[in-house]
């Protein structure tokens, strides 16, 4: 146990026992998001790519002119 | 994997050790031997990279030219104390972003896609691709405008910053390609020496540092623009998902924490100096036809500047925009790899081999081949592209900056190392600023475009 965090370690590698490729390659659980969660993330979401849209355009406008 | 689940983890069975794990441990086993023999510097020495990396390499081409153009079109004013709290905004995300990679041990992709599902990891991805591909155009453009300076054209501007991709990444080797880069970064320090040799006025600074005036006047378009722009110049997507990566690949843990942030404001302070070196730079030309200036059109800033403060300020300039193209080349470029590997669940670190990690490496090449391509194109818009590259950047920002929220306030990946309330409250203000910036420019300049406005 690494005596500065407290978490496990590797005594040989001085790798932490989760940061071996063997450990991360297991994915960690799923989240579960609630529904005001997922609106929200879907409100920016759709703002973001509409606001994209419009500097693209803007970009693509002053191109022609 | 669970932070509050030691003897989870503690019930690990032994597995064949990859080559990725070797060259980490080889790392780990240096800072373990320094931090035992009490050594504070070389452990600090040993420490730094991910966090002064990500902050000189968002001191790129197009920041660097986006803070000469504001200097240029407004002189010393608001824009001064305005950069330093966009590098402000920056270390409290970047802070996050290595805290997050150093407990979790995996990149921000990878987490995203594995903790909200494949749909928002992909989002995320797509919008960093996206804007990095842009970006990585308008780093070729500066380094093209710092070589024609040099009379050297726009082919051997690309295939420079091709063959440096190449070069770094032939290591196979975290610590190596880090070393290189940053080395390479502290030429960012041109800026500042360019600006000295303008002969600024130090009252002029300081009024503008204190009393954030004059403040801008003329076009709400322009200044908006610029606005978002100089946050963009600063904050960007890629550099969360290369920072909390670079952190997971150079194998920082929790232990590293405290030199993480050292890492972190220290790029931050270095990067703020060096912006604003190009700023004062650029403001020398405000009573020289600063704001008409089109930067990339022909020798642009560069010889505007050795008109004005003579041909070593000109040249420190030329060879500052080389500079800073080059690195956010080899960042930049990272990240897209980083991104593109994490989110198809391929192996994606600079301690494989390239056979290993192939896809890795190949995105990172392909972004900067495609990008090379852009600036071949003859009477292509750069400083515009450079401008509109930020801007793009500030407007996709708020949803990496969410989800990077999310996880860093998760206490099953963040135990003990999660965010406090004083850090959330901060970090949604920032997030506030950054979208209300984004927006503004992005629809009022909409509006404009169809008439409107």
């Amino acid at each position: 146990v690494s005596p500065v965090t407290g978490e496990p370690s590797d005594p040989d590698t001085r790798l932490e026992l989760d940061q071996f490729v063997a450990s991360t390659s297991r994915p960690v659980r799923r989240a579960q998001l609630g529904g005001w969660a997922q609106a929200g993330l879907w409100a920016l979401r759709v703002a973001a790519v509409v606001l994209g849209a419009m500097v693209i355009y803007t970009f693509v406008y002053q191109l022609g002119h | 994997m669970s932070r509050d689940g030691q003897s989870e983890a503690v019930a690990l069975p032994r597995t064949p050790l990859t080559h990725e794990d070797l060259d980490r441990a080889q790392d780990r086993l240096r800072v373990y031997n320094a931090r035992r023999r009490g050594r504070r510097w070389y452990l600090v020495w040993l420490l730094i990279g991910p966090g002064i990396l990500a902050m000189l390499g968002e001191n790129d081409g197009p920041s660097m030219i986006s803070y000469t153009a504001t200097g240029a079109t407004y002189g010393l004013g608001t824009f001064l104390p305005f950069t330093l709290l966009t590098f402000a905004m920056a270390a409290v995300c970047q802070e996050m972003c290595m805290r997050v990679g150093a407990v979790t041990h995996r990149g921000y992709g990878k987490l995203v896609i594995e903790r909200f599902g494949r749909l928002w990891g992909w989002f995320a991805a797509g919008d960093l691709i996206l804007t990095n591909l842009v970006t990585l155009v308008a780093e070729f453009v500066a380094i093209r405008v710092g070589l024609r300076y040099f009379h050297i054209g726009a082919f051997a501007s690309a295939a420079l910053g091709v063959l440096l991709v190449a070069a770094t990444m032939s290591g196979g080797r975290y610590w190596r390609w880090e070393r290189a880069v940053l080395a390479l970064a502290a030429f960012n320090g041109l800026f500042l020496i360019a600006a000295l040799l303008t002969h600024p006025s130090a009252g002029a600074v300081g009024h503008a540092l204190v009393t954030a005036s004059p403040f801008p006047s003329g076009s709400l378009r322009t200044l908006l623009l610029l606005i978002a722009s100089t946050i963009g110049a600063t904050v960007t997507p890629w550099m969360i998902f290369f920072q909390q990566s670079a952190s997971a690949d150079k194998g920082l843990t929790p232990a590293d924490l405290r030199h993480g942030r050292i890492d972190t404001i220290a790029g931050a302070v270095i990067a703020a100096l060096f912006g604003i070196g190009a700023m004062v730079a650029g403001a020398a030309l405000v009573h020289h036809g600063g704001g008409g200036l089109n930067g990339l059109s022909g020798l642009g800033f560069p010889g505007a500047l050795r008109g004005v403060a003579g041909d070593a300020a000109g040249t420190l300039f030329a060879l500052g925009l080389i500079e800073a193209g080059a690195v956010a080349v080899l960042t930049i470029s990272a990240s897209t790899g980083y991104a593109v590997s994490e989110c198809l669940g391929a192996p994606h670190s600079m301690n494989d081999t390239v056979r290993g990690a192939a896809v890795f490496y190949g995105a990172n090449l392909l972004a900067a081949l495609l990008a090379a391509a852009v600036i071949l194109i003859p009477g292509a818009p750069l400083l515009s592209i450079s401008l509109n590259a930020n801007v793009l950047a500030t407007v996709l920002l708020p949803v990496s900056l969410v989800f990077l929220l999310l996880l860093a306030n998760d206490r099953e990946l963040m135990g003990r190392w999660a965010n406090g309330p004083r850090l959330n409250v901060l970090t949604i203000a920032i997030v506030g600023f950054v979208s209300l910036s984004g927006a503004a420019y992005a629809v009022v300049s909409f509006l404009q475009v169809i008439h409107v406005l």
